[in-house]
């Protein structure tokens, strides 16, 4: 009995340890075969690609359904969506890089992936892709000088003051050209009951949007080598009085009474509705609200000016976001690549930028009417060239906790300069801890 | 009994063995490694730095305001969870009509996710929210604050939300211990003249020990811990006034900077082992029994 007995355990200790080890080889096991698979796709046989994109943008262009069924039937390459959660696409991201677990296209944004994702050492150059020669605008897609992402639009969202022009014109306020008279504006429209300016600070990165093109748009016209210097170490965020101005100006706004009471409970997802009920005139935000709010109700009349720090400041343009990426590890280079080529035929290009209202980054392929806030930023502020690239996409590091010292000068934490003394140290470390030069 | 030792040989705790050898010893020991590195996610090798990461948690502003944070969580939570969960038990291990009601009250925040916890609290705890407004219609209104966005106090109000949720919980954990206590004990004290208080020192406290012993345990292990209720109620801030070590560590790995997130994550091992095991050993000396 116990002689049996102690086979039987024998028995059941190996058969665990077998599971055990056979577990610790699938790593290496699983992407042998695939790479096998990858090899033989020449031969007509089905590869699958991993496309990963955030949660948050499901709804992404390139992820339509019937678009990756079209793409299939045409090569017979299937694209699996993996979807990640949105707070963490960052880390998830950054880890499979790290241990070369990639999927073979990922969405994310340019200027992000410099700062967060290593972009050079982790990504392919795309500058001898067919599609390439016919971009309209390359820069949207590149960093240091190559093509690193792909996408159908050029439109990179502009940010500055959203606003309701059906306020504006009840009030007979125009719109204001410096701070003067914004804050004049915003003082009316607090007489007439209604909240001048939405702060949603809870989210720390909504405190920026201010600043971003202010900062932006003092050193285009001040100081043009203002970022160069910066990320050089030859001058530091304290050496420039204008952006502690810059910071106080935006927490005046809130000290007279103009925004909403609580700035720092008040989160970014109550903004649509708070434009949609009427309650609020103006918020610094990006245009995309715009068509967060025009999609809730087609009839609202919003509009964008730049952010009034200055005189006739210029309208912030963010660096453009959601575009297509190859990481350098990828499986499956060669079939990424060729979904890639699919997006931006021009059949295929035309019929995104048509259902999207996108403007067009094709030569040959057309941008469709636009909505009448978009057509009238193009016309005010694109065509007379009176934009500017935001902050962000100057810095290769994590910018988020200058949104946090931003966020402590409303919780009373920190004073516009202490703001910047916080971040010349926390800069200072980023940056040597990336090992850029002059640090 | 023969028959036994050989049914259960030491083999069979081998499988066990090797799974708390790959997903706990080998990552602990492993991590200690990492946390005297630079591995970043931007270098290409990872080279040895000695002290660093270790200097810079001590020295850096907000980490070190992490590091007291978590402290005063720790130090607040234990005492709150465990003196209310002991007053519950004791109320509720009494003879009341609604005692199964009420202990099935006091309990449920405990089955509740934080995150549902947060969306009921932070409507709440706004500075025009109920808890406020309540406090100003019985005329205290120099009570108000602005709970999760002053940052004197936001780390208090997170404690608070903590005990509130997890008191249910210790006190049913004092229950079972009070249960346990024969009731002869008592009446021998009644009879020689000790008084509800007296009992309660002399006789309750004591031979609640054990039940004492586990939740301070895990309600200091815990708070060393925390992190959920600090994310998701402030994600850290107003700025970074409520970070947490927990938090930090998440940023850290957010930030590509690993090493310095595995070097806090080794800090906090090292500390919660530290605090705890000399802690168990010493209570359970104090322990007696029956």
């Amino acid at each position: 009995m116990s002689k049996k007995m102690k086979r039987t355990s024998k028995l059941l200790l190996l058969s665990a340890l077998t599971v055990a080890l056979a577990a610790c080889g699938s790593n290496s096991g699983s992407s042998g075969s695939s790479e096998a698979s990858g090899g033989s796709a020449g031969s007509g046989q089905k590869v699958t690609i991993e496309l990963a994109i955030s949660k948050a943008s499901q709804d992404s262009a390139f992820v339509d359904a019937e678009l990756l069924k079209k793409f299939e039937e045409q090569t017979n390459i299937k694209v699996n969506i993996q979807q990640l959660p949105s707070e963490q696409v960052t880390t998830v991201l950054q880890t499979k890089l790290a241990v070369g677990e990639t999927p073979d296209i990922i969405q994310y944004n340019l200027a992000s992936a410099v700062s967060d994702l290593n972009l050079e050492r982790n990504f392919e150059i795309l500058d001898n892709e067919s599609w390439a020669s016919r971009l309209l605008n390359k820069e949207v897609l590149s960093s240091g000088g190559h093509i690193y992402s792909f996408h159908v639009s050029q439109d990179t969202g502009m940010q500055g003051v959203v606003y309701n022009k059906e306020i504006f014109e009840e009030l007979g306020l125009s719109i204001p050209a410096n701070y003067d008279e914004f804050i004049a504006a915003a003082e009316k429209i607090k007489a007439a009951g209604i909240t001048p300016i939405f702060m949603p600070f809870k989210d720390h990165w909504a405190t920026n949007i201010w600043t971003s093109a202010a900062f932006a748009d003092y050193a285009a016209k001040n100081e043009p080598t203002l970022w160069e210097d910066l990320n050089a170490n030859k001058k530091k965020w304290t050496d420039i009085p204008a952006f502690e101005t810059i910071i106080q100006q935006q927490y005046d706004l809130y000290e007279k009474g103009l925004t909403n009471t609580d700035v720092l409970s008040d989160s970014y997802d109550m903004a649509v509705g708070k434009f949609l009920n009427k309650e609020v005139a103006m918020m610094f935000m990006g245009d995309w609200l715009i068509q967060d709010v025009e999609n809730k109700d087609p009839n609202m009349r919003l509009g964008l000016f730049p952010i009034p720090y200055a005189q006739d400041a210029l309208v912030g343009a963010s660096p453009l976001g959601g575009q297509l990426f190859i990481p350098k590890q990828a499986k499956h280079i060669e079939e990424a690549k060729k979904f890639l080529e699919f997006l931006a035929s021009p059949e295929v290009a035309q019929e995104i930028v048509n259902e999207q209202e996108y403007v067009s980054n094709f030569n040959d392929v057309t941008t469709p009417e636009l909505p009448e806030y978009k057509q009238e930023i193009v016309d005010l502020y694109i065509t007379p060239q009176k934009t500017v690239t935001t902050m962000e996409a100057y810095m290769s590091i994590d910018l988020s906790e200058l949104y946090r010292n931003l966020q402590d000068v409303f919780a009373g934490g920190k004073t516009a300069k202490e703001v910047l003394e916080a971040w010349d140290t926390k800069f200072n470390q980023l940056m040597k801890d990336k090992g850029v030069e002059g640090f | 009994m023969k028959i036994a030792k050989k049914l259960y040989s030491y083999y069979m705790v081998m499988p066990a063995l090797l799974i708390y050898v790959l997903f706990f010893v080998l990552p602990a020991i492993i991590g200690f490694y990492y946390s005297f590195t630079d591995w970043r996610l931007d270098r290409e090798t990872i080279s040895f730095n000695g002290w660093t990461n270790f200097k810079t948690i001590f020295t850096d502003e907000t980490l070190i305001l992490a590091l007291k944070n978590t402290v005063i969580f720790a130090v607040v939570t234990v005492i709150g969870k465990n003196v209310i969960g002991i007053v519950l038990a004791v109320a509720l291990n009494m003879k009341l009509k609604t005692r199964n009601l009420l202990r099935a009250i006091f309990y449920s925040p405990s089955i509740l996710s934080i995150l549902v916890i947060s969306i009921v609290f932070t409507p709440m705890l706004r500075s025009d929210g109920v808890i406020n407004k309540l406090f100003e219609s019985v005329g205290l209104g120099s009570l108000s604050q602005a709970w999760l966005t002053d940052p004197a106090i936001v780390i208090f109000t997170v404690c608070a939300i903590s005990i509130w949720q997890s008191a249910g919980f210790q006190m049913a954990i004092y229950l079972a211990g009070l249960q346990s206590i024969s009731k002869e004990y008592y009446e021998a004290a009644t009879i020689d003249g000790a008084g509800s208080w007296k009992s309660f020192v002399h006789i309750t406290l004591p031979l609640l020990l054990p039940a004492i012993n586990i939740n301070l345990m895990l309600t200091l292990i815990g708070g060393l811990k925390v992190f959920s209720e600090v994310f998701v109620l402030t994600g850290g801030g107003p700025g970074n006034a409520s970070q947490v070590v927990g938090t930090i560590i998440m940023r850290s790995f957010g930030e590509g900077n690993w090493g310095l997130g595995t070097a806090m994550n080794t800090l906090l091992f090292v500390v919660v082992t530290a605090i705890s095991i000399p802690l168990l050993y010493f209570m359970r000396r104090k322990e007696v029994s029956e």
